[in-house]
Formats: C-alpha cells, sequence, structure tokens
C-alpha cells in the first residue's frame, strides 16, 4: 500500500477544494473498511487520501419531532445501538446492525456503506425502506438525491468530481408506518448477503396500504426497488394471496447473478421468501403502532 | 512519502511517532512499537486477530490506517497484565484450556473484555454475537465461551481483581 498525500481537512470548503484538485487520483477515507483493504490490494492506486473524520458535525446523530439526520461518518455500531433510534427508527438501527462484526460496525460508517456502492449493501436499506435523501455537497453546492437513486452500477455512486456525500436526511414516518430489513446469509451477519430485502409501509386507518417501499439487495447491479411489487400493494388491504402475488412479482423483477454465494437460480427464490417476509412483518409492525 | 506527527496512548502511554500515513494501525504497533502481541493473520479484516481496544472499542487493526487512530487511545494484550497477575481473562483462557496454538487469542480476550466492559451481565448468546469476528482454526468456541463467562460470572475477581 501506498499513496503520496495523506489529508484531514477541517472544512467543507477545504474538502471540497482538496477533491476538485485531485479527482481520480485520490479517495475519501470515512471508517476505512472497504477502502483500506482496496488499497492494501492495489485495486486502487490513488495518490491522495482525503479523511473526512474532522469535518464539522460528521458523525452527528440528531432525532427531533421533524425527522432524523444521520451525518456520513456516524458508525454503524452507534447507529444500531442508539436509543434515541428505537422508536422510529428501528429499521435504520436493524439493518446496521446487520452488518459484519462488532469490530467492524466500530469503525465502518453509514457514509461508506451507501458510496461504496456495493450491491449487497445491507446498511443502506434501513435508509430505503424510510425514504430517506442523501445530502451531497460539492463545487456548486448542496445537493439532495434519495438514497436508492444514488447508485449508477457496482461501486458506482452518482457523484462527480469535488462532490461528498455530507449526511442522511429522514422524515419522521406517518402514523401507521412499520419497517423492516431481512438479510439472508449462510453464515449470518459476518457473511455477505445472499439476499436482503427492505420494506417499509405506511397504513390508511382502515388498513389500506397507503404506501409502500420494497429495496432489494445483492439480486441485480445495484440496490434496487421492487417497483412492480410495489404497485401491485398499492391501495389494497394485505391477504395472503396478494402477498404471495408481490412476492412473486419481486422475483420475477430481479437479474442476480450466480456467484460462490448462491446461483442466480436460488437467489431469484430466496427474493420470493424473503419478500413475503419482509412484507408481511413490516406490515404487522405498521399495524402496530 | 512525507511521514506525519501521530499521537496515539497505547497502553496508557503517550507516543509521538512519526510514520507514513499509509502504514496500518497493526503494523505501527508491531513494528514501531514492538507490541507483537498483537498478530497478524488475515490481514484483510476477516479473521480477528489483529483486534486491539480502540478507546474502549474492539476493531480490527490490520486495516486502519494509522491517521484514524491518531488522539485516540489503543490497548494491547501487553496492556492488560497487572504487576503480580494476569488479567481475569487471561487467567481464566488459560484454566479453561481455552488456548491452543494461541494465535487467536490476544484477539479473543480483547474483544470478550469489550464484550464484558460493555455488559457484564452478557449472556452465552451476547459472547457469541460479540465474537463474530473472531476466528479460531483450534480450540473451538466453547471453551473460549466458557472461560469469559467464568470471568462474568466473578470466578476470578479474588485472584486477580476486577475485570
Ligand atoms: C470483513 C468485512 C465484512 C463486511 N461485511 C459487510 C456486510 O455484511 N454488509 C455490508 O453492507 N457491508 C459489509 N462490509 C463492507 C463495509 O464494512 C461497509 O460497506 C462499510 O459501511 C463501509 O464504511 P466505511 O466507513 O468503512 O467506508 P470506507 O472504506 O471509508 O469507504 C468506502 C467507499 O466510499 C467512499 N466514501 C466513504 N465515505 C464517503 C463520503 N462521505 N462521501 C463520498 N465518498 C465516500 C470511499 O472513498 C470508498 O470508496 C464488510 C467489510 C469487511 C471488511
Ligand atoms: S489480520 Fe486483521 S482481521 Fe485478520
Ligand atoms: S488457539 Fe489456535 S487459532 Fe485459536
Amino acid at each position: 500500500m501506498r499513496f503520496e498525500q495523506y489529508y484531514e481537512p477541517k472544512t467543507t470548503e477545504e474538502c471540497i477544494r482538496l477533491l476538485e484538485e485531485y479527482g481520480a487520483d485520490c479517495k475519501i477515507l470515512a471508517g476505512g473498511t472497504d477502502l483500506v483493504p482496496r488499497l492494501k490490494n492495489k485495486i486502487w492506486r490513488p495518490q491522495a487520501v482525503i479523511g473526512i473524520g474532522s469535518l464539522p458535525d460528521i458523525d452527528t446523530i440528531k432525532v427531533d419531532q421533524n425527522g432524523l439526520e444521520l451525518g456520513a461518518c456516524a458508525k454503524l455500531r452507534k447507529i444500531s445501538m442508539d436509543p434515541s433510534l428505537a422508536k422510529d427508527y428501528k429499521v435504520i438501527m436493524e439493518a446496521a446492525g446487520n452488518v459484519s462484526s462488532m469490530q467492524i460496525r466500530n469503525v465502518a460508517t453509514i457514509g461508506g456503506n451507501a458510496c461504496n456502492a456495493s450491491p449487497s449493501a445491507d446498511a443502506i436499506h434501513g435508509l430505503i425502506a424510510m425514504g430517506a435523501k442523501a445530502v451531497i455537497a460539492g463545487p456548486e453546492g448542496v445537493r439532495e438525491v434519495a438514497v436508492e437513486d444514488l447508485f449508477a452500477g457496482p461501486g458506482k455512486t452518482v457523484l462527480t468530481r469535488g462532490e461528498l456525500l455530507l449526511k442522511f436526511k429522514v422524515e419522521a414516518p406517518k402514523a401507521g408506518t412499520g419497517a423492516v430489513y431481512k438479510k439472508f446469509a449462510i453464515r449470518g451477519d459476518t457473511d455477505i448477503s445472499i439476499v436482503g430485502v427492505g420494506c417499509g409501509i405506511t397504513l390508511k386507518d382502515d388498513g389500506t396500504i397507503e404506501a409502500v417501499r420494497i429495496s432489494l439487495s445483492a439480486v441485480a447491479p445495484k440496490p434496487i426497488r421492487a417497483a412492480e411489487a410495489e404497485k401491485l400493494l398499492l391501495g389494497k388491504k394485505l391477504t395472503d394471496e396478494l402477498l404471495d402475488l408481490a412476492a412473486e412479482t419481486a422475483e420475477n423483477n430481479c437479474t442476480p447473478i450466480t456467484d460462490q454465494r448462491a446461483t442466480a437460480a436460488y437467489r431469484k427464490e430466496m427474493v420470493r421468501v424473503w419478500t413475503r417476509h419482509a412484507v408481511k412483518e413490516a406490515y404487522e409492525r405498521a399495524k402496530s403502532v | 512519502m512525507k511521514r506525519m506527527e501521530i499521537n496515539i496512548t497505547v497502553n496508557g502511554r503517550k507516543h509521538e511517532l512519526y510514520v507514513s500515513p499509509d502504514r496500518t494501525l497493526l503494523e505501527v504497533l508491531r513494528e514501531e512499537l514492538n507490541l507483537t502481541g498483537t498478530k497478524k493473520g488475515c490481514d484483510d479484516s476477516n479473521c480477528g486477530v489483529c483486534t486491539v481496544l480502540f478507546d474502549g472499542m474492539a476493531v480490527k487493526s490490520c486495516t486502519m490506517l494509522i491517521p484514524q487512530a491518531n488522539g485516540h487511545s489503543i490497548t494491547t494484550i501487553e496492556g492488560l497484565e497487572r504487576e503480580n497477575s494476569l488479567h481475569p481473562l487471561q487467567q481464566s483462557f488459560i484454566d479453561h484450556f481455552a488456548v491452543q496454538c494461541g494465535f487467536c487469542t490476544p484477539g479473543m480476550i480483547l474483544t470478550a473484555k469489550a464484550i464484558l466492559d460493555e455488559n457484564p451481565d452478557a449472556t452465552e448468546e451476547d459472547i457469541r454475537e460479540g465474537l463474530h469476528g473472531n476466528v479460531c482454526r483450534c480450540v473451538g468456541y466453547k471453551k473460549v465461551v466458557e472461560s469469559i463467562e467464568a470471568v462474568r460470572d466473578g470466578e476470578y475477581s479474588e485472584s486477580c481483581g476486577e475485570v
């Protein structure tokens, strides 16, 4: 591992200036759990590494009546154990807690989980299930994108030269909202997901589904929404038949690959199984609040 | 590349080091400070033998760049021993035969300390969950868990002091 320069900017402006100056010749360092192995294996050979841990408020976790703000460098373990998230943002805690071991979660950040743009990233599905927005700062100012629109392909985000992810914003959920993330892996959380399914549901007073989000991990080149399945559920009451149909639709909507963890066919089948579990549980949670 | 000043406290001692920022915490502990109790196994954050405590939290030192440790406090296995006795967890691992080749042991013990420091009443399940990131290729985990439970249950507080 070798790089020529290490910077630790104290202001966002300075960070943006450095990112602009170096462009593709630099890499941002948050927790480093994805970055450092890649530097060591010489998959990436940047000239400069820019540590963002000293930027103001970059690891803040803030909850008020309007919603939640999560700094890009908030550690996954901190998120997974923060009691202030337990009432309204449980799915964000759970998805962060599904990443690997305690040692990794103590270091890994939520922003790194997103910007690494792995198709199998777990923590971001808590954010997608709750309709979170990513706040991006760059030379042109600040912009917001929905978390699911942050990804351009395996390892690629929509961030352009000079930009960094600052934080995530989540609106306080409406009454009757429940959400869940289900990770399916052979060796538990230390293992990379075979499939992961996130689901957030808001119910009207009469029990019909007012809003629904289903997100899938590890079954496409990037995290995806199961849009057809969502459409099917919208405005209806959940029955066993509808649940089966939605799960089948999600299965038909994804394009997984075969790798050392599972075959494409098995992944598809597991999407059906776990979509069923996730939708059902999100629905139960929505009913109980 | 240009070296940078790194201030870290290791096992209670302050160090001012001038090291290249492209080195890992593990390398600096082993090669600059001669603390070779922290092992290098997979070197890509899978096996856990390089676990140290970082401000009291268990982390894998093989994939942490040294600037990330700047201004922080590190505990390695060398920092647990007391003047006339081992740390309760060290003694318990020996008494329960939780050590075979011993390569995973420093990491196991530091992870165990992090688990019990955070939750002195950790159940077997909590302990196993906490040890998720530590791999042992010889003993198996039963004896490791038993050693930690014995310390949790206060069996060593008299001979070795508090955890
Ligand atoms: C043993 C092991 C097991 C793992 N298991 C899992 C798992 O089960 N599930 C899972 O989801 N992940 C897993 N991971 C992956 C990893 O831990 C997570 O993706 C983690 O959240 C990354 O965060 P980080 O802070 O370490 O990112 P870093 O490594 O610091 O950064 C990752 C990438 O994002 C960029 N980046 C980081 N922050 C920003 C920002 N604010 N703005 C712009 N770019 C940024 C970096 O330049 C880099 O390219 C595992 C990793 C290891 C080593
Ligand atoms: S050497 Fe660090 S986890 Fe294996
Ligand atoms: S005792 Fe040999 S690896 Fe655990």
